[in-house]
């Protein structure tokens, strides 16, 4: 298991590199994934691997997530964006990177591209969650229902009778994360992002057009001078994984682009 | 790590060695009602996690080192494609990488 310290915390990480060289340059390439359930597979499965045959691809689970520790407190945005930080640094990525978030992983990057703009080369956001007016009611209130119903005992029971291994599991370690640490709490805390007009690096964002947070498609369309926005007619939060091989196809387009 | 055989392994080897790192990912939680077999899937049979099979993934190249070119096979299959994936898929994958060509001469040594 490659794990790696960084940021005081134990960290689980995947660098994937294609095996055939051009010799052309290989950009790095940083994928950050969403909340709670979501870890570095979901990129693993889905643009990690055709990315790494013209990229450098680091992933990681973010802490709390995966197989990466779970410390009781510090899940803040910018705790997660020291972590990037620490991280980029173990791996030696000092030219900018090409930051890919997925749902709350967008918002890492968006605030690493703000606080750090010589480390970004350019961000690719899939359903970016970030906080605008109201973002800890909207956050946190439908986590705090997951951890809710994962409290009941007649669903544990449930779970562990009727439900496979692999949601059973998912399910204990989410909720051991919901009602043990102080994710929650700190993601309400969090203050609305007031500083998208200063988000410099050229941005593609994607959404679902039935996603259930489009208004941060538009607000990022409006605000970010580089964003292009391309919102898939039918899709829902879930883009990702509803249309990975679209998904694949524009990341590729992107990096392509941003080579020239 | 195992040292690189020179003597490309066969499919019951490579089957022996993909249980046993289940064994180690898993842990006493390994799902296994009857033996592994090649038609046994990873999502569907075992209900592995994805994250287990990245570990699966890490520790299988770990074993059998970089003529098993894993990003290259994993980028031409779509997500339903990984999701589906059987042991058997596995093994053929790797019995064929470390029964393919050499490494051109020049290239530097394995090991």
């Amino acid at each position: 298991m490659p794990e790696v310290e960084a940021n005081g915390l134990r960290f689980h990480v995947q660098v994937l590199h294609g095996t055939e060289t051009d010799g052309a340059p290989r950009p790095p390439v940083v994928m950050l994934h969403g909340l709670v359930i979501d870890n570095l597979s979901s990129w693993y499965y889905t643009l990690a691997h055709p990315l790494a045959l013209v990229a450098d691809v680091h992933l990681y689970d973010l802490r709390g997530h995966g197989r990466s520790e779970m410390p009781a407190t510090g899940y803040t945005v910018a705790d997660n964006v020291d972590d990037l930080v620490a991280l980029l640094d173990h791996w030696g990525v000092t030219e900018p990177a090409h930051l890919f978030g997925n749902s709350f992983g967008g918002v890492v990057a968006l605030a690493l591209a703000h606080r750090h703009p010589e480390r970004v080369a350019s961000l690719f956001l899939i359903e970016a969650h970030f906080a605008v007016e109201g973002w800890g009611e909207h956050m946190a209130g439908s986590l705090a229902l997951a951890a809710f119903g994962l409290d009941e005992d007649a669903v544990q029971d449930w779970l562990s009778e009727h439900a496979d291994r692999k949601l059973s599991r998912v399910a204990k370690r989410s909720e051991r994360f919901l009602t043990k640490t102080s994710l929650i709490d700190d993601l309400q805390a969090e203050e609305p992002i007031t500083w998208l007009a200063e988000v410099a690096v050229p941005t593609y964002a994607m959404y679902g057009s039935d996603s259930d947070i489009l208004d941060r498609a538009r607000e990022l369309e409006a605000k970010v001078p580089r964003c292009t926005l391309e919102v898939v007619e039918g899709s829902s939060h879930s883009l990702l994984t509803e249309q990975s091989a679209l998904v694949r196809e524009r990341a590729l387009a992107w990096i392509d682009l941003q080579a020239r | 790590m195992t040292d690189v055989d020179t003597t490309a392994p066969d499919a019951a080897s490579v089957l022996a060695e993909l249980e046993r790192i289940l064994t180690e990912v898993i842990g006493d939680d390994l799902l296994l009602d009857e033996p592994l077999s090649m038609a046994t899937s990873f999502d569907e049979d075992l209900q592995l996690e994805s994250i287990e099979f990245v570990a699966l993934a890490e520790k299988l190249l770990d074993t059998y080192g970089e003529r098993v070119d894993f990003v290259t096979w994993m980028a031409g299959m779509e997500l339903d494609e990984i999701i589906a994936l059987t042991v058997g898929q596995v093994v053929d994958f790797v019995v064929a990488s470390l029964s393919g060509p050499a490494p051109a001469a020049g290239s530097p040594a394995e090991g």
